[in-house]
């Protein structure tokens, strides 16, 4: 059975149909890159997953479970969602940012014990955030921040994560950290992935398969080599792009031209 | 221990405060005194300062705003109309003042609500907008009832600005302390939402990624904040300045993390409002409105800290 299953989902945006009939099937272990042209959907889609934006028409199940009958907290367990920006009004510290994690796995009244601020510390080491554990979140850089974040969803210790643009404003050196993270993540502890990016190569890099998206519809969804493909390039983008071959990982790679 | 750590060691100042207050004035030691005029008011400085400071943290932490106070949900508004609507029509008595300040503050909360729902949430934009509303309305209802009962302006003044020389009457006194154990209880509820407020204030996305219901806690949020700002009005009137700044003061000495930080926002906005209270009745030959102390002594004061600390 699949993990995680969007079944003829319709959803509007501002009175703007952008779904409709959209179904996709994720299965256990997934490691799911999403690429398409601005608009086409990419955060609408992972935010439905994530139950921050709910489907007129339509369900989405986990382990076939509808996502909406779900406690929020037990849905806060499943699902971890790493938003494109964040934005903090108050100066929590690292440590506490993290640590606000561990709530889908909390009573009302209880306190963080010794476990928490274990998986809390192993998320952050594994994030390589441990150093700034002390700091504010706003007195650090946006890569870090982007990392704390990312610390964060995994003290979630989530079966599904959901990335939106993990890469958008860090450097090649910050993104391709992340990006082993999410790998070291999906090979060893099976965390399902599904990530969104605007940089197919950098899909390339991690991606099992790739959900090519265009104005709400999946253009293709299959293994790297056969979603891209010119032709499929072109009907999403409008460009034609070259396609290579990475030297040493023997993956597609996407060259472009003017 | 770090005083970062436990904010109930303000518990400390605040009973020094608390004795001092009681043993302070310039009608000098007359157990009558002490008891009858100085107790009352010891006991309503610790109410209204906690309350209102406390309400405030919760409601900055709820609407991500660091410049709400707690009478942006229009309550206080409708409480203050109701003081004034009691003088109109002459039933000046300790006795209805607070009951119809009440009554009024239901109203108003009834108004915000109604008015803030739609499609059957309430959001925080729309809940902002309309206590604003609301508060406007009633504001200028004041004005005219003010003006129409035009005698006792000052009188209203007074009440309206924050006062805590409210006379106990063995039932006042009963009806007060009931007040006091259902604020006990509605305080420890809205503190029973500090880790939410905490995720809240880290993006709302975020937050219900995490598993935190906005649409409850919003609601939720609102109805008890507003319900503990009307018993205060209700008694006190609308004392300004403890509610905005207290918890940002509060924030300086203990973080951000709601379970430290409400509960140190109500200790502190106790003591502040206890020393205003000394210096209300003491520094001028008469009583001046609590408000007008509190903010001009307290801005100096939080300029200093803020400078000293940042």
């Amino acid at each position: 059975m699949n993990l995680l299953s969007l079944r003829n989902i319709v959803f509007s945006y501002n009175g703007k149909r952008l779904f409709h009939q959209f179904s996709l099937d994720i299965p256990e272990g997934d490691f799911l890159g999403i690429i398409g042209p601005n608009g086409s959907g990419k955060t609408t889609l992972l935010k439905l997953i994530a139950g921050i934006l709910k489907p007129s028409k339509g369900e989405v199940t986990v382990s076939g479970e509808n996502l909406l009958c779900l406690r929020p907290k037990e849905r806060g367990k499943l699902i971890g969602y790493m938003p494109q920006e964040s934005h903090f009004l108050w100066n929590f510290s690292v440590r506490e940012i993290v640590l606000m994690g561990r709530y889908p796995h909390h009573k009302r009244f209880e306190r963080e014990g010794k476990d928490d601020f274990e998986i809390a510390d192993w998320a952050m080491r594994m994030t390589n955030t441990f150093d700034l554990k002390e700091r504010g979140i706003n007195n650090i850089s946006t890569g870090e921040r982007q990392r704390v974040v990312l610390a964060r969803v995994l003290t979630q210790k989530p079966k599904i994560l959901l990335l939106d643009e993990v890469t958008s404003h860090l450097d090649i050196g910050q993104a391709t950290d992340i990006l082993r993270i999410l790998q070291e993540l999906n090979r060893w502890k099976k965390i399902t992935c599904l990530f969104s990016v605007h940089d197919m190569n950098m899909a390339m890099l991690v991606a099992k398969r790739i959900l090519l998206l265009s104005k709400g519809k999946a253009v293709a969804c299959d293994i790297p080599e056969k979603v891209i493909q010119p032709e499929l390039i072109k009907e999403a983008y409008d460009v034609t792009p070259i396609i290579g071959t990475h030297p040493e990982l023997n993956i597609p790679w996407v060259f472009l031209n003017l | 221990m770090r005083l970062k750590d436990n904010p109930f060691l303000i518990l400390i100042p605040l009973i020094f405060l608390a004795f001092l207050s009681l043993f302070f004035g310039s009608a000098g030691m007359d157990r009558e005194i002490i008891f009858k005029i100085r107790l009352p008011r010891v006991l309503l400085a610790i109410f209204a300062g906690g309350v209102l400071s406390f309400v405030g943290a919760t409601l900055q932490g709820l609407l991500e705003n660091p410049l709400c106070d707690p009478y942006i949900l229009g309550i206080a508004s409708g409480a203050t109309f109701g003081i004034s609507l009691s003088f109109l029509f002459g039933s000046f008595s300790y006795f209805f003042i607070p009951i119809f300040a009440f009554a009024f503050s239901l109203i108003s909360l009834f108004f915000v609500y109604i008015l803030a729902t739609i499609s059957g949430r309430i959001q925080k934009l729309s809940l902002i907008l309309s206590g604003v509303l609301v508060s406007f309305l009633f504001s200028s209802l004041s004005i005219l009832v003010m003006v129409l009962s035009k005698k006792q302006l000052s009188q209203i003044i007074y009440l309206i600005m924050g006062n805590l020389s409210l006379l106990f009457t063995p039932l006042t006194l009963w009806i007060f302390l009931l007040t006091v154990v259902i604020s006990i209880f509605l305080l420890f509820l809205l503190f029973s939402y500090a880790k939410e407020l905490n995720i809240l204030a880290t993006g709302e996305e975020q937050a219900v990624s995490l598993g935190v219901d906005i649409t409850n806690l919003t609601k939720v949020v609102f109805i008890i904040s507003s319900l503990l700002v009307g018993f205060v009005v209700s008694f006190v009137g609308s004392i300004s300045f403890v509610g905005l700044v207290v918890p940002h003061l509060a924030r300086l000495f203990f973080g951000f993390d709601h379970r430290k930080l409400l509960p140190a926002s109500f200790l502190f906005g106790a003591s502040l409002l206890l020393v205003s209270d000394i210096f209300a009745r003491t520094i001028a030959p008469v009583e001046l409105p609590l408000s007008v102390i509190t903010a001009i002594f307290g801005v100096p004061f939080f300029l200093y800290l803020l400078r000293k600390l940042k």
